[in-house]
């Protein structure tokens, strides 16, 4: 399985090791970005699947709308990156977890896999550890 | 009235004194009529006579010099005692008197006649009488009877007005007493108000008092001045008003309870403020009670506590983000090992194992810094077992259900026991996810944890592994590790049993050690 996957990240060692990951199991990353301009930038391109949202970024906190706005507005499946679940533990419309870092390949690469399965309407199994589905 | 000699002297005696007259000076009111009496019954002597005890003291007297005479006997003592005027026409021929050797040295009265002064309870006190030293054989005509018998009682009359006076004056000493004390106290308390007013008003503080029933009766200029209300609008129950909506119910639901309990009132709020904005406050009161224990009076204080608010919010969000950022530098440190052995594909498990440790020094580290509701990690709160739970979550088998069963007592733990216990576990949980029980689908660890007395007793029991093969050969880092961390970060003591059914660890620690910091009394 192969997907387009956009990684929202702040810190850009932290973003970079996450890219080289998804791209060993396989995956396209079509970008990093550092705030939110940048990562509506990269999104309106088109053909985004998924997007790995931080919370807090170079920009103050925007990620929390930010993955709502890409889920809503550009059909971009989201999942929240964050070391601060607690901010979307209620749940952001238009966006399906949050996965709470720090985190390993592994938590990384279920999660991902997961949320693609549910994405494309493919029988998914049980929601893998580290990942908080909402609603 | 009594007829005991004795009662009766008594009686006459505090009679007598009710009219405050024994041994005054003489009056003039006494004087004129003694005189008159004299004038009108032709007598160069005139006495008010009253008896004292056993002397006759005289009130009044003109033409004689002694102003008192002692015994019984006398004329006057005659007189007394019977009603009407009692007359001596000749001493020397009557023969009550005749033998009296007393009257034989002062023959010079050889005549008397006296009138009782009896009062309005039939009690004779003394004599209003006439002397004389000539016989008078004729005795007092009848005028002159008369005139002594309403001259008496005129006696009486100003004995009962000086009595009447005497009462009056004092019942004005004691109404003038009794005024000037009210004065006395009206002035302390106008004194000792001014002072309360003078000491309220001139608080930082805004102070009100409330009667028991919860009606607010008083506040200081100070409230006045920081609400910009109107004085006296706030009085009864209006203060409510002035409490920024969201906080109006719990001020209010707060209130009440101090009112039925008698426990101090505290509680923050937010206060309208003159500008028109709130201002956080910091409301207390205190009952005043009476001897018998009832709430008589409520004294309240409301502190700005903005600026404290602020600091603290400050203070909140600066450690957040030194924390924010201290798990961002674990982060950045983990991706940084993961991307250096990207480089070096022999040093990739070396590169596992180290991220793993960093890792759970992170989640350790999240569950014991500063927090606020939206950033703590873990809704069940952040204790050790809380930690614990997060810390073997990667463990739990296909069903979501926990491999690792955490039981027993729960304790805090703060970030200086955070390394040293996270490092302890990450270092079991994966040396049995290799080599022990998690290695098998059916193995399970027990960790209970106790409490006993003033050590925390932490025992890690795995069953279902692969059976244990006695000692390992060789001691490897991570046994390292956990010496290190249990004897000699928290001060423990260590103890590795290689049961054939399951590795067996306890480590023995102070209680103290999980939360030196609590433990020594001082925090962050």
């Amino acid at each position: 399985m192969t997907a387009r996957i956009l990684i929202i990240e702040d810190e850009a060692l932290v973003a970079m090791e996450l890219r080289f990951v998804l791209e060993d199991l396989g995956y396209e990353v079509v970008g990093t970005a550092p705030d939110a301009r940048t990562a509506r930038a990269l999104a309106s391109r088109g053909g985004v699947e998924l997007a790995l949202v931080d919370i807090h970024l170079t920009d103050g906190a925007t990620g929390v709308g930010l993955g709502q706005e890409l889920g809503e507005d550009f059909g971009v499946t989201v999942l929240y990156m964050t070391a601060n679940p607690g901010m979307v533990r209620h749940g952001i419309p238009g966006t399906m977890g949050v996965l709470t870092k720090p985190t390993d390949e592994g938590c990384v690469r279920s999660a991902v896999e997961y949320a693609l399965h549910l994405r494309r309407g493919e029988p998914a199994p049980v929601v893998p550890d580290g990942l908080q589905m909402f609603g | 009235m009594a007829s005991d000699p004795d009662a009766i002297e008594a009686e006459r005696l505090r009679v007598l004194r009710s009219f405050d007259i024994l041994d005054t000076d003489p009056e003039q009111a006494f004087d004129d009529v003694m005189q008159l009496a004299a004038r009108i019954c032709e007598a160069p002597v005139g006495m008010v006579s009253l008896a004292v005890g056993d002397r006759q003291w005289f009130q009044a007297r003109d033409g004689v010099d002694v102003s008192q005479l002692g015994g019984a006997g006398w004329f006057c003592d005659y007189a007394m005692a019977q009603p009407g005027v009692t007359q001596v026409a000749d001493a020397e021929r009557d023969e009550r008197f005749a033998g009296d050797a007393r009257l034989a040295g002062t023959s010079a009265f050889r005549f008397y006649a006296g009138a009782p002064l009896v009062d309005d309870q039939g009690l004779a006190l003394g004599v209003l009488c006439v002397l004389d030293s000539r016989a008078r054989p004729g005795g007092l005509n009848e005028t002159q009877l008369m005139t002594l018998d309403v001259l008496a009682r005129q006696v009486m009359a100003l004995l009962e007005r000086r009595r009447a006076l005497r009462e009056r004056r004092r019942s004005d000493e004691a109404a003038t007493a009794a005024v000037e004390a009210a004065r006395l106290v009206t002035e302390k308390l106008a004194e000792s108000d001014a002072r309360f007013q003078a000491i309220a008003d001139s608080m930082p503080q805004m102070v009100w008092s409330s009667r028991p029933d919860g009606h607010h009766d008083y506040y200081n200029a100070r409230w006045y001045a920081f609400t910009g209300a109107a004085e006296g609008t706030t009085l009864g129950d209006a203060w409510g008003e002035m409490i920024h909506p969201e906080d109006q119910e719990r001020a209010r639901t707060a209130w009440r309870a101090s009112l039925s309990t008698g426990e101090p009132y505290e509680v923050e709020y937010r206060l309208l403020h003159h500008t028109g904005s709130y201002a956080w406050t910091l409301s207390r009161a205190m009952p005043i009670r009476n001897a018998a224990g009832a709430v008589t009076r409520w004294f309240g204080t409301g502190t700005d506590i903005a600026e404290m608010k602020r600091l603290e919010q400050a203070k909140a969000l600066l450690s957040q983000e030194l924390s924010h950022r201290i798990k961002n530098i674990f982060a950045v440190i983990s991706a940084l090992l993961a991307l250096s052995a990207r480089q070096y594909p022999e040093a990739k498990a070396f590169a596992r194992a180290a991220r793993t440790r960093i890792s759970a020094l992170a989640r350790a580290h999240e569950f014991v810094r500063p927090h606020t509701e939206s950033s703590r990690p873990s809704l069940d709160g952040t204790t050790l077992h809380a930690f614990l739970c997060d810390l073997f979550l990667p463990y739990d088998d296909d069903a979501g259900v926990p491999r690792v069963v955490v039981s027993g007592d729960d304790a805090d733990f703060d970030d200086q026991a955070a390394t040293p216990v996270a490092l302890l576990f990450h270092e079991l949980a994966t040396n049995a996810a290799k080599y022990g029980a998690l290695s098998a689908p059916e193995g399970r660890v027990m960790l209970s944890t106790r409490r006993q007395g003033d050590r925390y007793v932490m025992r890690w029991r795995e069953r279902g592994g692969p059976a244990v093969r006695g000692i390992p050969d060789a001691a490897g880092f991570g046994s390292s590790l956990l010496a290190l961390s249990v004897e000699g970060q928290l001060g423990g003591a260590l103890e590795q049993t290689w049961a054939r059914e399951g590795l067996e660890v306890v480590a023995d620690i102070p209680a103290t050690a999980l939360a030196p910091r609590r433990a020594a009394g001082t925090f962050m």
